[in-house]
C-alpha cells in the first residue's frame, strides 16, 4: 500500500456522528487519514473509540513525531495544533489558537505541500465557524481533491459552507457519499 | 444506561417532554430551569450529558457554557445544544469546541434518544492507560 495518499478531514460540532457515518462500512483506505476535530482535551480519546467501533481501520490519537501509515486513522488530540512535516510526519505544536480553536483545520491543511506522488484529499464536515476554508483552498491549489458535507446532513452548515464558498470544493455531499467517493478515488 | 442527562431549558413544555422521553427509557434525568441552576447542579457534582437550550433569560446557553469552563466544571460532561435556530448566532470565540453536537427543535424523539445513547457510550470510555517503566 502506498503511504503517499493523505486524506485530511476537518470537523467540529456534530463531528462524532458525522465521522461515524463516514467511516461505517468503509474498507481500509489506501491512504493515511488525519482527522482534525475541534475538541477539548479529555474528549479526544472518547471520540477516537467511537470512530474505531465502526471503522475497519485502526484509530489512534496522533503522537508528536510519528510517521503516517496508510490504512490508519489519526485523530488530532485536543489542545495542540497538528502539522504534517514533509507530508508524512506528525508535529504537535502549542501556540496561539487560530480561528479561535486549537487544533486548527486551516493550519493542519496548510502544512501540507504539493506531493511528488500520491494525492491529497481535503474534506470539511459539519461545524461552526469557518475553520478549514483556507485549508481547502490551499489543497485545491496544490492539485488536490476537495469535499464538503452538504447542508441537509450537517448539524451546523458553517464550516462546510465557508469551504464551499471558496469555490475550491469539488463535491458537496453527505458523509456516507464522501466515504464512497474516498473508496472510488483511493482504492 | 447509567449516564445521567440534564435538561437545561426555561421552557416548561420542553423540560417535561424531555423528562418523559428519557424516563420511558429509564435514563436518569436532572432538570434545570436556567443557566444558574445548571451551574449549581454541576457544583453539586452532576456529571453526564447536558442538553443545553440556547435562548434563556438572564444567562443564555453560550454564557452558561463559558461559565462551566471558567469554573472548571466541564470535565466528565458532554454538552449538546438544543435550539430552535438552524444556524448558531453565537460569537465564534472558541466556546464551540465544548459543544459536541447540536439538536434543532422541534426534535425527533427517537433521534434524540439515539444521539444521547451514543454520546453516553463515548462518555463512559475509560481514558487510555499509559504504560510506565
Amino acid at each position: 500500500m502506498s503511504h503517499n495518499n493523505i486524506v485530511i478531514i476537518g470537523v467540529s460540532t456534530g463531528g462524532p456522528i458525522a465521522l461515524r457515518k463516514l467511516f461505517a462500512g468503509l474498507p481500509r483506505l489506501n491512504a493515511a487519514v488525519v482527522v482534525v476535530l475541534h475538541i477539548p482535551q479529555g474528549m479526544d480519546y472518547r471520540i477516537a473509540k467511537g470512530i474505531e467501533a465502526v471503522s475497519s481501520m485502526p484509530v489512534t490519537l496522533a503522537e508528536d513525531g510519528e510517521f503516517l501509515r496508510a490504512g490508519h486513522i489519526y485523530l488530532a488530540p485536543g489542545g495542540y495544533h497538528l502539522l504534517l512535516e514533509g507530508n508524512h510526519r506528525v508535529v504537535l505544536a502549542a501556540g496561539a489558537r487560530i480561528n479561535f480553536v486549537q487544533p486548527s483545520v486551516d493550519l493542519a491543511m496548510k502544512s501540507l505541500s504539493r506531493p511528488l506522488k500520491g494525492q491529497i484529499i481535503g474534506v470539511v464536515l459539519t461545524g461552526m465557524g469557518k475553520d478549514g476554508a483556507e485549508g481547502i483552498r490551499h489543497i485545491k491549489s496544490m492539485g488536490g481533491i476537495t469535499m464538503a458535507q452538504d447542508q441537509k446532513s450537517s448539524a451546523i452548515f458553517g464550516m462546510p459552507k465557508a469551504a464551499a464558498e471558496t469555490g475550491a470544493v469539488d463535491f458537496v455531499i453527505p458523509p456516507d457519499k464522501i466515504g464512497k467517493k474516498l473508496v472510488e478515488l483511493l482504492n | 444506561m447509567n449516564t445521567r442527562v440534564m435538561i437545561v431549558d426555561d421552557n416548561e413544555f420542553i423540560r417535561e417532554a424531555v423528562e418523559i422521553l428519557f424516563q420511558s427509557e429509564d435514563i436518569p434525568i436532572a432538570i434545570a430551569e436556567g443557566g444558574k441552576e445548571c451551574l449549581d447542579q454541576l457544583e453539586a457534582g452532576f456529571r453526564g450529558i447536558i442538553l443545553m437550550d440556547v435562548m434563556m433569560p438572564d444567562m443564555d446557553g453560550w454564557d452558561t457554557i463559558r461559565e462551566i469552563v471558567a469554573r472548571g466544571l466541564y470535565d466528565g460532561n458532554l454538552i449538546l445544544m438544543l435550539t430552535a435556530k438552524r444556524e448558531p448566532d453565537a460569537k465564534m470565540d472558541g466556546i464551540q469546541i465544548y459543544v459536541t453536537d447540536y439538536v434543532t427543535k422541534p426534535f425527533n424523539p427517537s433521534e434524540l434518544l439515539d444521539m444521547v445513547k451514543y454520546y453516553a457510550t463515548l462518555l463512559n470510555e475509560e481514558p487510555p492507560c499509559h504504560e510506565s517503566q
